[in-house]
C-alpha cells in the first residue's frame, strides 16, 4: 500500500469513531474496563460499543443495573486501584445520580490523598434533546466546568470523538466525555492512523474577521449554518469549536476575540452560569472588555413535543440574529 | 482465650483511646469524630486483614487508621493538617489514607465510600491475589440507596467485599428506631443473598472471630458479607455536637467499653494483672506523646504543594 | 429501458448511508423481491429488494462507498443488451422495497 493510501482518512459514523477509539485503547491497555447499561451484547444505545463485548469479553465490558451511583462508584473505585475505567451514562440527565462518586471522590482523590490515589476514569454521557422529553434532554456540562480536578470534553465530529476519547483514556485523572444524541447520525473522516486530539485544544472551524462565534457539540453545526447565512450578508464569522470545556483553550479563543472584538457564544444548555458565561468572562479578563452575546436554550425544560423542542433550542436563525444585534449595537457604540 | 491473640488487640484499643484523649486536650484539635467506645470494631476487623487487603472507612477514621497500623505520629499530623501526615495534611480526618499500607482510606460523605469499596473489591478480584476490600460505615449510612446498590452489585459479581456496619445506634442525634425500619441491620443483606451476622461490638474477640470468617470466605471466592457490630458511642457524635443522652444512659454505656470488657475478661482468667494493664496504658501514653511531638514538629500543609495535586 | 437505483427513502434521521454488501454482480438478473444490496445507516441496516424484475448492469457505489439519500447506487435495464447511456441524468428510478432492521 502506498503511503498516501495508508494515510488517507476513512469515513466513519460517529458511533464507529467511538467504538474504534475504545477498541484501540482496550487493546493497548489490558486494564481498561467498560461499565454501562446495554453496552455488552446489545452494543450500546447508539451502537457505539458494537463489537467490543465479542472481542474483549464480559469481564472487560460489563453491563450494570440501572443504578448510576454504583455505576460511577464502581468504575471510580476500580480506577482508583489502577484499573482504568470508562463508565457510560446513557443520558447526561442521569449523571446527576452519579455526581457524588464523580465530584466528591474521583475529582478529589488526588488532592485529598496528596497523590497517593489517582482516578483514571472516563465518564461518558450523551447530551442533548431529540424528542425524549424534559428529563432525557438536558445539557448540563457547565455544571462540571468549575470542578477542580475534572476535565470535560465535548467533540462535534467523528474525528474529534475518536481523538478526544483516546486522549481521555490516557489521562491520569477523571474526564467527562460528552457525546450528543444529534451527532450520532453524522459521518465524517477519521485519520486512518492513530489521531489523538489533545485535551485543552479548541479548533477554528471557519475563519472570519467580524465576530468570534464559539460553540461545542451539536451547536457547532448550528453556528456554521448561521455563519453561512451571515456570509451572504457580508458578515464574516470566525467559528470556533471549543472541543474541551475544561480546561478551555483560552489562548486560541483570546487570539480570535482580540481580532474581531465581538463574541457570540452558542450552547444548547442554559446561558445562566453556562459555558458561554465562562468563555465571556475568561476572554474579558484576558483581553479586556468585549461586546458579548450568549445564545442558549430558552429558560425552560425541553419538552418532547416537537414544536416546543424546536422553539426552545437555539437554531441558525437565532444565532444569526444574535450576531446581527451584537454588531449593530457595537456599531452604534462606536459611532 | 489466648493472650497472644488478645494482648495486641488490647494494646491497639488502648493506643486509640489515649490518642483521642490527647488529641481532644489540644486547643488545635479541629473538627473530629471520635471512636471512643467503638475501638473494638476497627481493631477486631483489622485483626484478620493481611497486606493484600484494603480497608475503607467513613469519617470516623481514627480507630480504623491506627488499627490498620498507620504510625500514630503521621496520623496525628494528618488530623492537625500538617505535612507529616500520609496525605500531607490535605485530607485530614475525613479523608486520611495510606493505600500502600492497606488503608484505602476514609471518605467523609456518609455512605460515600460504599460503591467505591465495591470498585476496589472488583479490582482486587481481577488481581487474583486473594485480596479483600472491607468497608466500615455507621448505622447512619444504612438508609442510603448506595448501600442497596453496593449489596446488589457485590452479590451479582461475588465481589470480595465485607461490609462492616458499626452500629452505635445514633446518626448524630437520630436514634436507629427513628431512622431505619429494620431493627437488625444485618438483615439488610438478606434480600441479596448475602450472608449477614450481628455481633456485640464491645467484644473485640467476637468481632475479630466473625470478621475473620467473613474475610476468609471472601478471600476464597465466596462473595460478599455484611457484619453488624453493635457498639457503644461513648463520646458525642463529633467535637462540635451536643450530647443528647442522659447521665444514666451514658453510665450504662460505659459498662460496655470494649477496653474495660476485654481487660476484665483477661483479669478474670488470670491472664493479665492490674499492673500489666497499667504498664500497657503507660506504653500507650508514651507512644501518643511521641506522636504529638512528631506532629508538632511537622510543618503545616503547603498551598503550593497542594495545588500541584489538584489534577 | 434503463433505470437508476438510488438510495431509498425517506429514512427517519438519516442523511447518508454506507454501502455494505451487493448481492449480485453486473449481469445478474433479479426477480421481484430479491435482496439487491444492504446499506448501513448510523443505527440500522437497510435491505433493498427489487420491486420490479431487471438486470444489474453497472455498480456506481461499491461496498464501502458512501451515498446520500437519493444518491445513485447502480444502473439496471430490462434486457441484457440495451446500451448504457454516458450519464445517469434523466433515468427513471427502478422500483424497490426496503426494510430497516
Amino acid at each position: 500500500m502506498s503511503d498516501e493510501a495508508a494515510s488517507a482518512p476513512v469515513k466513519l459514523f460517529f458511533r464507529e469513531a467511538i467504538a474504534r477509539a475504545l477498541a484501540e485503547e482496550m487493546a493497548r491497555d489490558e486494564h481498561i474496563r467498560l461499565f454501562g447499561q446495554d453496552i455488552g451484547a446489545f452494543g450500546g444505545a447508539y451502537k457505539e460499543f458494537l463489537g467490543l463485548f465479542e472481542r474483549f469479553g464480559p469481564a472487560r465490558v460489563r453491563d450494570m443495573p440501572v443504578a448510576e451511583a454504583s455505576m460511577v462508584g464502581v468504575a471510580v473505585g476500580a480506577a482508583a486501584m489502577g484499573c482504568r475505567s470508562l463508565v457510560s451514562i446513557t443520558y447526561m440527565d442521569f449523571l446527576m445520580l452519579g455526581l457524588d462518586p464523580l465530584v466528591n471522590y474521583a475529582a478529589k482523590a488526588r488532592f485529598k490523598t496528596a497523590g497517593q490515589i489517582t482516578v483514571p476514569v472516563v465518564v461518558k454521557a450523551t447530551l442533548g434533546a431529540k424528542g425524549q422529553g424534559v428529563a432525557h434532554s438536558q445539557c448540563l456540562e457547565s455544571w462540571l466546568m468549575g470542578v477542580p480536578g475534572l476535565r470535560v470534553v465535548a467533540p462535534s465530529t467523528p474525528a474529534d470523538a475518536y481523538g478526544l476519547l483516546k486522549s481521555a483514556l490516557r489521562e491520569p485523572g477523571p474526564v467527562v466525555f460528552l457525546d450528543h444524541k444529534r451527532l450520532f447520525p453524522i459521518a465524517g473522516d477519521v485519520p486512518s492512523g492513530e489521531g489523538l486530539v489533545p485535551i485543552g485544544s479548541a479548533a477554528v472551524r471557519r475563519s472570519g474577521a467580524d465576530v468570534t462565534v464559539t460553540a461545542h457539540a451539536a451547536m457547532v453545526r448550528v453556528a456554521l449554518d448561521a455563519a453561512e447565512q451571515l456570509a451572504a450578508e457580508g458578515v464574516s464569522c470566525e467559528v470556533i469549536d471549543l472541543r474541551t470545556l475544561a480546561p478551555l483553550d483560552v489562548p486560541t479563543l483570546a487570539a480570535s476575540a482580540a481580532r474581531t472584538c465581538a463574541l457570540v457564544t452558542v450552547e444548547e444548555g442554559q446561558v445562566a452560569c453556562g459555558v458561554g458565561a465562562e468563555v465571556a468572562a475568561r476572554l474579558a479578563e484576558t483581553i479586556g472588555p468585549l461586546p458579548v452575546a450568549r445564545v442558549g436554550a430558552l429558560p425552560a425544560p425541553v419538552s418532547s413535543s416537537a414544536s416546543l423542542e424546536r422553539a426552545v433550542l437555539p437554531d441558525a436563525a437565532r444565532v444569526a440574529g444574535a450576531v446581527r444585534r451584537l454588531l449593530r449595537q457595537r456599531g452604534l457604540e462606536r459611532a | 482465650m489466648d493472650l497472644d491473640q488478645a494482648a495486641p488487640l488490647l494494646r491497639s484499643m488502648l493506643l486509640i483511646r489515649a490518642f483521642e484523649a490527647a488529641l481532644m486536650r489540644r486547643p488545635d484539635h479541629g473538627f473530629q469524630l471520635l471512636s471512643q467506645g467503638e475501638e473494638g470494631v476497627a481493631v477486631g476487623v483489622c485483626a484478620g486483614l493481611t497486606e493484600h487487603d484494603q480497608l475503607l472507612c467513613s469519617g470516623r477514621s481514627i480507630a480504623p487508621a491506627l488499627a490498620r497500623g498507620l504510625a500514630p505520629g503521621s496520623v496525628m499530623a494528618e488530623l492537625l493538617g500538617r505535612s507529616g501526615g500520609p496525605c500531607r495534611g490535605q485530607g485530614g480526618r475525613g479523608h486520611i489514607a495510606d493505600p500502600a499500607a492497606g488503608f484505602f482510606g476514609a471518605h467523609a460523605v456518609v455512605a460515600g465510600n460504599l460503591t467505591i469499596a465495591a470498585g476496589v473489591a472488583l479490582a482486587l478480584q481481577s488481581e487474583g491475589r486473594g485480596g479483600v476490600a472491607v468497608c466500615l460505615f455507621g448505622d447512619g449510612a444504612c438508609g442510603a440507596g448506595a448501600l442497596h446498590e453496593t449489596l446488589n452489585i457485590a452479590a451479582l459479581w461475588k465481589l470480595p467485599l465485607v461490609l462492616v456496619c458499626d452500629n452505635n445506634g445514633l446518626a448524630i442525634s437520630t436514634p436507629r428506631t427513628a431512622a431505619l425500619a429494620p431493627a437488625a441491620l444485618a438483615d439488610l443483606a438478606a434480600p441479596f443473598g448475602v450472608p449477614g451476622a450481628a455481633v456485640d461490638g464491645s467484644d473485640v474477640l467476637a468481632v475479630a472471630a466473625q470478621a475473620r470468617l467473613f474475610v476468609e470466605a471472601a478471600r476464597a471466592g465466596a462473595g460478599p458479607a455484611f457484619l453488624e457490630c453493635r457498639s457503644p458511642r461513648l463520646a458525642t457524635h463529633s467535637s462540635s455536637t451536643r450530647e443528647t443522652r442522659s447521665k444514666t444512659e451514658m453510665e450504662a454505656l460505659r459498662q460496655r467499653c470494649p477496653i474495660a470488657v476485654l481487660a476484665a475478661r483477661l483479669e478474670a482468667v488470670g491472664l493479665m494483672t492490674q499492673e500489666d494493664r497499667m504498664r500497657m496504658e503507660g506504653e500507650a501514653a508514651a507512644a501518643v506523646a511521641e506522636a504529638e511531638a512528631f506532629a508538632e514538629a511537622s510543618p503545616p500543609a503547603d498551598i503550593e504543594e497542594a495545588l500541584r495535586h489538584v489534577g | 429501458m434503463i433505470y437508476i437505483l438510488t438510495v431509498p427513502g425517506p429514512i427517519e434521521d438519516v442523511e447518508e448511508v454506507r454501502v455494505l454488501e451487493w448481492h449480485g454482480e453486473p449481469g445478474r438478473r433479479f426477480e421481484i423481491g430479491e435482496l439487491l444490496v444492504e446499506l448501513e445507516t448510523h443505527k440500522a441496516l437497510v435491505e433493498v429488494r427489487t420491486g420490479q424484475p431487471g438486470m444489474l448492469r453497472r455498480i456506481l457505489s461499491k461496498a464501502g462507498d458512501w451515498q446520500a439519500l437519493g444518491g445513485a447506487l447502480a444502473v439496471f435495464s430490462d434486457g441484457p443488451d440495451e446500451a448504457l447511456p454516458d450519464s445517469a441524468d434523466g433515468l427513471a428510478s427502478i422500483a424497490v422495497d426496503f426494510e430497516i432492521s
